[in-house]
């Protein structure tokens, strides 16, 4: 019984293990391929690049591990940036800015998850309305233009420094360490990765499904505005177009970091690595200067090695599983 | 047991395929960068003439672009020493835009004519302001001596070239602005910057139409890039100051085509839909241009409305052969981006150079395309 406990556990871990050991493969390979690669600024620019990524692939684990999706979340960002800019230009202080600008994003998360739970509508239909919608207001409240020059108290989210440090980069550690708990040990998080494995077992028992769906995607919103905020203050200037495919961006983080498409199973430690790892490759392939079609075909072709090397993985597992528990029966 | 082993092995293999691709296109060398990429746009400015031109007084077929050549070059006297071998790095906007595929070539044919090492990065997409901001950076922490950057947005680069300045390279910003302001606030500067005078493009283009339709006038419309973007803003500027000073012209719409070709095309065949008798459209770009003529063409009312476009790329100065497109605003990418690179070199030097250089324009039409044969 412990043994197989233990088994089950290793095997839990063994794909973030991998996704450490090929990570760990390029950091060697592109430090021997390039002087550029491994010095303190670089990498640097690295944690500070994947900060964004890794903010908004944790509330899309949520709503994977859910069973559904969220394409909204990258305008989503570009709103809420939007709603912050313009909050502050009518003198409101930055701290009530900010809080608009995740209100907003909280609020389109909300809708989201309404619409899925009470229509019965597919996530991915839902969402895509919710892309359109979001970027559409983003693009009618600035009228197009990016707005600029914002208070310091509030460009310090995106360019402060904070020993070597900067604030999205302990923003997103800190948001990882919180999700990582919620997802794992509370009620909230237990609810979710029900939602995705059975939804009619999790209803039977007494759950409110709405609730708890409402706000899976309530917090995938609420971390696509911080993502939001990030890119706002980091540029100085809410842009109509920020975060333009940031929700591919974080579907395919979260899917190579072992959350399963299918809901039912996720973790925030592989989407943690799986953001540094794509966040490595991009990086380093410019500082190989290789031209930018092959990094999509690259950044593609990992991807899809590590769906599949998954689905294989999980099959096979499923398989075991059924075997052991007709052993255990018999 | 084995069956785990082979599969993780295999994973192994894809990883080492990947890095072995990766060391195929590392070095920065002409010859990776010769590759056929380009979407058949590109492929006439591929024609290696430019030796010919260079050194004698060249056939009279290219005098519009040695014009041109010689306008650039005496702004920029004195020239700085050649064949230094300095690395300069570009950063366009997007290779899915061959106007920017034959800029990328444009660099690298002058780069090879200077004798200097030039790498040319990109954005994957013409919106994706964040991944344009992060290649930056990622130059940035290579040894280049100086780079030459083209924004999506004024704002989205000011970040990585605060951080350049730091760095000691020197930034040269091409075409799409920059925004100084916000570079200031931010603690950097620009070295330099070269641009076409987009406001002027526009310009050009509506008086061109407007000579067209005559006393009579009609309606017109403009099809522009990304909402925001300074091309778009300027050129739609420029066309609809014109356009709304002339005599019975109006604009009947504005409409964003995203500098995309499908988005373009649909609102062409809306506008012809809501406007059966509109008389012209300016578009803010020739792949715009190319998918409004489409559409017309399409819907059988191709016949008596002037398309314009803007960049004089391939594709166009073939559809104004063609007589598909009415013409465009051209300014030579041969010229432009090797002036962008003698900029970079004098700025190295140590050069004093001018705050901002404009590339001359030229008016394509069907009356005088035969004078750009060879353009590039």
């Amino acid at each position: 019984m412990n043994r197989t406990k233990i088994k089950l556990l290793l095997g839990n871990i063994f794909p973030q293990l991998l996704l450490i050991l090929v990570m760990l493969i390029m950091v060697i390979f592109l430090s021997v391929a390039s002087p550029f690669f491994l010095t303190w600024d670089n990498f640097r620019n690295v944690f500070d690049h994947s900060s964004l990524y890794i903010i908004l692939a944790l509330g899309m684990t949520f709503v994977i591990s859910s069973g559904g999706v969220d394409l909204s979340v990258g305008a989503v960002a570009a709103l809420s940036g939007v709603c912050m800019a313009v909050a502050m230009q009518n003198g409101l202080g930055v701290g009530t800015s900010i809080l608009i600008g995740l209100a907003a994003g909280g609020l389109v998360g909300a809708a989201n998850g309404s619409i899925i739970s009470l229509f019965k509508i597919n996530p991915f239909i839902v969402t895509l309305g919710f892309m359109s919608l979001a970027r559409g207001l983003a693009l009618i409240i600035t009228g197009g233009i990016p707005i600029y020059g914002f208070p310091r108290a509030f460009t310090w989210w995106g360019s402060g420094h904070i020993g070597p440090l900067n604030p999205p980069m302990l923003l997103a550690a800190f948001m990882a360490a919180l999700a990582a708990l919620v997802l794992n040990m509370s009620r909230f998080g237990y609810y979710t990765l029900a939602l995705g494995g059975n939804e009619e077992a999790l209803r039977r028992s007494g759950v409110s499904i709405h609730l708890y769906k409402i706000m899976v995607y309530l917090l995938c919103g609420v971390t696509a505005a911080l993502g939001g905020l990030i890119v706002t203050a980091r540029l100085n200037t809410a842009e109509p177009l920020a975060g333009w495919m940031l929700e591919m961006d974080s579907i395919a983080a979260v899917v190579l970091g072992g959350t399963s498409m299918k809901g039912g199973r996720g973790s925030i430690a592989g989407t943690l690595i799986a953001c540094l790892l794509l966040g490595i490759l991009r990086n380093g392939l410019v500082i190989l200067s290789i031209p930018a079609y092959y990094q999509q075909l690259l950044i593609g072709m990992i991807i899809l090695s590590a769906v599949i090397f998954a689905e294989v993985r999980s099959r096979k597992g499923l398989a075991s599983t059924h075997k052991k528990e007709r052993s255990t029966a018999v | 047991m084995k069956e785990k082993m082979k599969r993780m092995l295999a994973f192994m293999l894809l990883f080492s395929l990947v890095a072995f691709a990766a060391g195929c296109g590392s070095p920065a060398s002409p010859p990776a960068s010769g590759e056929k990429t380009g979407t058949g746009a590109a492929e006439e400015v591929k024609e290696d003439d430019d030796e010919v031109e260079k050194t004698a007084a060249g056939p009279a077929m290219n005098s519009k672009a040695q014009e041109i050549e010689q306008v650039l070059m005496d702004q920029l006297a004195p020239l700085p020493e050649f064949n230094t071998g300095e690395k300069i790095g570009v950063l366009i906007i997007t290779l899915a835009n061959p106007f920017w595929v034959a800029m990328k070539e444009g660099y690298e044919k002058a780069g090879a004519e200077l004798g200097i090492e030039v790498a040319v990065m990109a954005a994957p997409t013409e919106g994706d302001t964040k991944s344009q901001l992060e290649t930056l950076d990622a130059m940035v922490a290579r040894d280049y001596a100086a780079i030459v950057a083209s924004p999506i947005e004024p704002f989205n680069l000011v970040p990585g070239v605060v951080r350049a300045n730091k760095k000691g390279i020197k930034v040269i910003n091409l075409g799409p602005p920059i925004s100084k302001e916000a570079l200031k606030e931010a603690g950097g500067w620009l070295d330099g910057r070269i641009t076409v005078d987009y406001e002027e493009q526009g310009a050009m283009a509506a008086e061109y139409i407007v000579e067209k339709l005559g006393p009579a006038g009609g309606k017109v419309a403009i099809i522009q890039g990304i909402p925001g973007a300074g091309q778009s803003e300027g050129r739609t500027a420029g066309a609809k100051k014109v356009f709304e000073a002339a005599e019975n012209v109006e604009i009947v719409s504005i409409q964003p085509g995203n500098w995309d070709r499908n988005t373009a095309y649909n609102i062409a065949s809306n506008i012809l839909q809501a406007h059966p008798d509109i008389r012209a459209i300016f578009c803010c770009n020739d792949v715009m241009a190319l998918a409004a003529a489409d559409a017309l063409e399409a819907a059988g009312k191709r016949e008596g409305v002037i398309i314009f476009g803007v960049d004089f790329i391939s594709e166009a100065h073939e559809a104004i052969k063609e007589g598909k497109l009415d013409g465009s605003i051209a300014y030579s990418i041969r010229v432009y981006s090797k002036a962008a690179l003698i900029l970079a070199l004098k700025t190295v030097q140590g050069h004093a150079i001018p705050d901002e250089v404009f590339s001359p324009l030229a008016l394509v039409s069907k009356e005088n395309v035969a004078e750009f044969e060879g353009w590039e």
